[in-house]
């Protein structure tokens, strides 16, 4: 048995002296990567150029698989062994990734570089506290207003969209039971609702003035939005039908090219009870996580800092409509051109900038927005109103974490 | 089958003073027969009317198969008709190098078969011997079945997915660690073939037994050839049952994309954003499961029949 | 109240008494549980007392062979020529020891505390430390195991002594080749059940016994291994699922408790007359096309419920095919709230599950009303009675008494019927008024997977489970005992 065991340990003391020798020159085993679905060849191919430009990555074998923004940081916290070493996640898992110990800090000469090259929001939306966890990818995790020219004559503010809708028989869509699309109305009217946190990814801190004057104004306006009848809830032009207008992001510009044909349209949001809608302006960013093998880390270093910086940012844009968060990437005059980008960045001057939300307001907000579209507070004043509004923020508040 | 049912209408009645038995000359037989014939008929539109709400779903399926993916989008729309047919969606799942529909279906084919034959040996061992076999512990057995039962299935979900990581049955290894977990504890689902086994005459065993057959012997060569019925419902319910699995066949090929079974690569289209237009390819999908299924299904329903009755009957 | 009394009673007050008798029966029939529990128990521990007993006589009054077999497992049986067995317990020591040594016994060290090293840096590397996962889940099966050689060690010694008895009276023991025999007749039963009941082992009692640990520790997404440790926290979690204040789950968890019995409730008995009324509808006189109108209604067991359900709940979507086409006739104006009003989708899930249901109670109710008696039917017609009388007296009755236990599994079923409300509203919609990710139609079960898969708190969903559980075995105890049709199970053979 000790025989054996000696062995064994020989044999494990011979492994790990070769990969020692091998954190020199390179990295030649697997590297396992999730990205969306619509990015998998784009990213397979940048692959290729990344192991053609490093010889010394040359031999290493990538795997590019399909998990999308949503699932990924899901599956990284369920297993982060099993989970991809290089992944993409849009910015509001950032705190539970880091609470769960699945995200390495970005290595500091590649810190440096990501911050001095890329949009300041960006940069402060992947850093927590002081250590900037992610690499960012796009900055237009944001949300505007596709339409169909043939139907909404005038885009500017949603009731005269509303009301082209209705007399076309067609449908309007506003995702207003995610806390993501709903910042909109409150953001808009003026309210506020943030959370700090500190460096390990917890929650301290929260701000919130939903239950003011301002909050009921927004919460009047999804009431009212709810209460017509070409109202939809929803945010994906493939799952919508009849579609009029639909709020929605530049992930989806493509697809609504193809959908809305010669009539397709878009601009930053419209107003409502005569104050512009808000909301989010957030970033996708890619993630390593934290491996056992310092030869593995830096070839994950160096492919995730590839995959995020000016050219291949550009390249992605190019490929599927991203918009680059890298500044020179983002005032080529290609993305200066698109149209969905356009009207993004015309929708995010009355954006604010994503900051970090606890898990559970996600499901909070989805349960204000389903009580408006289940027509609870139809009937409710303003007084009531503002009871259901303090309600939700004193729960809000309730998610930070004592210390 | 129909005969058996009827419930025969009876006009005849017992005539105890003659002591014979003679049919009632009703006055009203004209307007009884009016009756019945107008009850049937409600029946007849009864049945047209479930029928159309139980065939609904699967035309319209069927029908946005069918819609052309290049002029008419692969989202949902909210009209019935495709404008115009074609074959594009079934197309692209065959051909498409992005469609990684035939390796799903292969997945799912695979597991299905698997699980066919180990989960109806496991089933029939433990149902015959908790049925036919008298030792100590017999009872014990049951009643920690029955508690265990008790217990909801995605209880232990984090628990098996890590032992079947343990393995190396994940991600990749994820068909073999399916079957595993689908077998390993079918035994528990033993109620409805033991109360099969529970009706075969014990007098069969024991003359056996007496001419001098093993055990073994009479399980192999008595019993078995009796229990087709059974088998062939066991070997169906778990031929059917991977292919609806989304739960655990997600959670234990998450992130890996190739060992995905169709219910996960289809669930995954209609559900997650990342896939837009996909709805015409998942109903296209869905029907290629579907079909054969039912066929199948349809075509063994008579085991079906007598396992279920049988299995609701004994409990 | 004696029989005569109670045949005087009238149809509603007959009821209102089997009610009663129903409601006060409950303490008795759950004490009458507990105390069948607790008498199992006093016989767990009278044998194992007794098996000490017997280890302490067989050592004194055996033989050195049975003595050395208290060390060396198997020792007496192969000295005996039983080379078969006494192999096979040698073997069984020898794993057990090398278990012990190399894992066991470290792991068993650290289920106290589930750990202590935490995970650090090292550079860029990252040293991963204790795994509180793997020590409980190892620390269980290291206790399994002890448990299970407790037991072989103890057949062992049991079997030094019954061999002696053998020896000592005359006769021959068994040799490897009888006892290879004796698995495929006398102990056939045990080669049938090894592979089941090794599965059920692994696979569904370790599982259980660990989750049922978990819900002890604050196993979740905060502590989550490799890179964090959990640790035991009590009853905290029991405290947090069901107290009421502001951050407790409590309330929601009465809401869902309350629709997951009304949900079980209307699954298992309106499918159950529907399934009925079908089956007598398609099987009465006259009605020709019996097996096509048989065959359209199973399609809903054939076909995979992922692509039907999934279809059908997309169907009844605000901007579904239902709503649009019902707009299109101008027989509405805005969309029906199918799945976004609480009312509305529980009613929604309850009638598609009718869908569901319906062809599997009409198959049942197929074939047991064949077997009525045809002859009860005729002599109630010459007495008679109309057809809704005979249903009330003949069919129901006998379908109620053949049934029963059915009615209870399936209720139970239902009570975990998962793949219905996931895949149809998935559990929507949520609200202010619930908290923790639940919505109103959302049952325990996939709460429980809520609270698995989207927010990785494993130690909330480990108490929701034991629950569950509870939930299930309450009402298993009070309802067992009233069905007519419990009969001895030896009574069909």
């Amino acid at each position: 048995m000790k025989k054996i065991l000696a062995l064994v340990l020989a044999a494990m003391m011979v492994l790990s002296m070769a990969s020692f020798a091998a954190a020199d020159d390179g990295y030649a085993g697997n590297l396992k990567i999730w990205v969306a679905e619509a990015t998998v060849e784009f990213t397979k191919a940048q692959v290729e150029a990344f192991k053609a430009a490093h010889p010394e990555y040359a031999n290493m074998t990538v795997e590019v698989l399909p998990v999308g923004e949503g699932d990924a940081a899901n599956n990284v916290i369920t297993d982060v062994e099993a989970a991809a070493d290089i992944f993409g996640f849009a910015q509001d898992q950032l705190a539970r990734l880091v609470a769960a110990n699945a995200l390495m800090d970005v290595e500091p000469e590649n810190a440096k570089v990501v911050a001095a090259e890329n949009d300041a929001g960006s940069v402060a939306a992947v850093t927590l506290g002081e250590t900037m966890y992610a690499y960012p990818m796009t900055c237009d995790n944001g949300y505007f207003l596709y339409y169909d020219k043939s139907v909404v004559s005038d885009p500017s503010t949603l009731e005269g969209i509303v009301a082209d809708c209705e007399k076309a028989g067609k449908n309007v869509y506003f995702e207003i039971n995610s806390g993501w699309y709903q910042t909109a109305f409150f953001f808009g009217a003026g309210c506020t609702l943030t959370y700090g946190t500190d460096n390990e990814g917890a929650i301290v801190s929260s701000e919130c003035n939903y239950a003011s004057e301002n909050g009921v104004k927004a919460l009047k306006a999804m009431i009212n939005l709810a209460k017509s009848p070409a109202f939809k809830n929803g945010s994906s032009i493939s799952a919508g039908s009849d579609i009029g207008a639909i709020v929605d992001g530049a992930w989806d510009s493509n697809y609504a090219q193809e959908a809305f044909g010669e009539n397709f349209a878009a601009v930053k949001l419209p107003t409502v009870d005569g104050f512009q809608l808000g909301g989010f302006g957030g970033f996708k960013m890619l993630g390593v996580k934290p491996q056992t093998d310092e030869a593995k880390m830096a070839a994950c270093d160096a492919l995730a800092a590839y995959l995020t910086s000016g050219e291949v940012q550009l390249a992605r844009f190019e490929a599927v409509g991203w918009g680059p968060s890298n500044l020179a990437a983002k005032s080529s005059e290609k993305v200066q051109s698109n149209v969905a980008l356009a009207a993004l960045a015309d929708q995010l001057q009355y954006a604010v900038p994503q900051g970090q939300y606890p898990n559970d307001y996600w499901s909070l907000a989805t349960g204000l927005g389903d009580d408006v579209i289940a027509g609870k507070y139809n009937d409710l004043d303003d007084a009531a109103l503002l009871e259901v509004l303090q309600n939700f923020q004193n729960t809000a508040a309730s998610y930070v974490t004592a210390k | 089958m129909s005969k058996k049912n009827e419930i025969p209408e009876v006009d005849i009645v017992i005539d105890e003073q003659k002591g014979v038995i003679r049919e009632v000359k009703q006055p009203n037989l004209r307007s009884k027969a009016g009756h019945e014939r107008r009850v049937n008929t409600g029946i007849y539109i009864l049945l047209v009317l479930i029928s159309v709400i139980w065939l609904a779903p699967f035309v319209f399926l069927v029908f946005q198969s069918f819609r052309s993916y290049a002029t008419e989008d692969g989202g949902m729309v909210a009209y019935l008709l495709p404008k115009q047919w074609s074959l594009d969606n079934y197309r692209w799942l065959f051909n498409d190098p992005k469609s990684n529909f035939l390796r799903w279906y292969g997945n799912t084919l695979l597991i299905a078969l698997f699980c066919a034959v180990i989960q109806t040996v496991m089933v029939l061992s433990v149902s015959y011997t908790l049925s036919r076999l008298r030792f100590k512990g017999r009872k014990l057995i049951m009643n920690v079945v029955l508690v265990l039962g008790m217990f909801p299935g995605f209880l232990t979900m984090i628990t098996l997915y890590f032992l079947l990581k343990q393995l190396g049955l994940t991600q990749q290894g994820a068909i073999p660690g399916l079957i595993l977990i689908y077998v390993a504890s079918s035994g528990m689902g033993y109620y409805i073939s033991k109360g099969f086994f529970d009706t075969i005459p014990k007098s069969l065993d024991e003359s056996a037994r007496i001419d001098g057959a093993t055990r073994f012997q009479v399980f192999l060569k008595i019993i078995m050839p009796l229990a087709k019925p059974i088998v062939i419902y066991t070997i169906l319910m778990a031929f059917m049952a991977p292919w609806g699995d989304y739960v655990f066949a997600s959670y234990v090929a998450f992130g890996s994309e190739p060992n995905y079974n169709v219910a996960v690569g289809l669930y995954r289209w209609v559900n997650v954003n990342d896939y837009q237009g996909y709805f015409t390819r998942f109903c296209a999908g869905g029907v290629l499961v579907a079909v054969p299924i039912t066929a199948l299904f349809l075509a063994l329903q008579k085991y079906y029949v007598e396992g279920v009755t049988g299995g609701a009957v004994k409990g | 109240m004696n029989d005569l009394d109670y045949l005087k009673l009238t149809g509603f007050s007959k009821l209102g008494y089997k009610l009663k008798k129903f409601f006060t029966g409950i303490p008795g029939r759950l004490a009458g549980a507990l105390k069948g529990l607790g008498l199992w128990f006093v016989k767990l521990f009278r044998g194992i007392g007794s098996a000490l007993a017997d280890l302490g006589s067989t050592f004194v009054h055996g033989d050195w062979k049975t003595k050395l077999s208290y060390l060396v497992m198997g020792f007496g049986s192969c000295a005996r020529g039983q080379w078969g067995r006494g192999i096979l317990f040698f073997l069984f020591q020898t794993v057990f020891n090398l278990y012990m040594v190399n894992f066991g016994v470290a792991y068993l060290g650290k289920l106290n505390t589930l750990g202590t090293i935490e995970t650090y840096r090292e550079g860029r590397k990252t040293v991963y430390g204790d795994n509180s996962f793997f020590i409980l889940l190892y620390g269980v099966l290291t206790l399994f195991f002890v448990l299970a050689f407790l037991y072989t060690w103890y057949m062992n010694v049991k079997q030094n002594r019954v061999s002696e008895q053998i020896l000592k009276s005359g006769k021959k023991l068994k040799s490897t080749k009888d006892d290879l025999k004796s698995l495929m007749d006398e102990q056939f039963h045990k080669t049938l059940l090894a592979l089941p009941t090794l599965g059920v082992t692994v696979f569904t009692i370790l599982p259980i016994f660990f989750m049922i640990l978990v819900a002890f520790t604050n196993f979740d997404a905060t502590h989550q291994p490799p890179s964090k440790l959990f640790t035991w926290v009590g009853w905290d979690n029991f405290r947090q699922l069901l107290s009421s204040d502001n951050a407790s789950y409590g309330n929601t968890f009465s809401q869902v408790l309350l629709w997951t019995l009304i949900w079980a409730f209307f699954a298992t008995f309106l499918n159950y007359f529907l399934g009925m009324l079908v089956a007598i509808m398609i099987n009465k006189k006259g009605i020709k096309l019996k097996k096509m109108w048989r065959t359209i209604l199973v399609m809903t067991i054939a076909i995979p419920q992922f692509v039907s359900l999934l279809y059908v709940s997309k169907m009844f979507a605000a901007d579904g095919l239902i709503n649009s086409f019902l707009m299109r006739l101008g027989w509405i104006s805005t969309p029906l709230p199918f799945w976004t009003d609480p009312v509305w989708a529980r009613v929604t899930v309850i009638v598609i599950n009718v869908w569901i249901g319906i062809p599997y109670l009409m198959l049942i109710a197929t074939g047991i009303l064949m077997n009525i008696p045809a002859d009860l039917y005729e002599s109630a017609r010459i007495d008679g009675a109309n057809a809704f009388q005979m249903y009330k007296k003949i069919t129901l009755p006998y379908m109620l008494f053949v049934t029963g236990p059915y009615l209870l599994t399936s209720f139970t079923g239902n009570i975990n019927n998962f793949n219905v409300i996931f895949l149809l509203s998935g559990g929507k919609p949520l609200s202010l008024e619930l908290s923790g990710n639940a919505g109103y139609t959302d049952l325990l079960i996939t709460w429980l997977y809520k609270m698995t898969v989207s927010d990785t708190n494993y130690k909330l969903a480990a108490v929701m489970g034991i629950l569950v559980f509870l939930v299930c075995a309450v009402i298993n105890l009070i309802v067992y005992n009233m069905i007519p049709s419990v009969k001895n199970e030896e009574d069909f053979q």
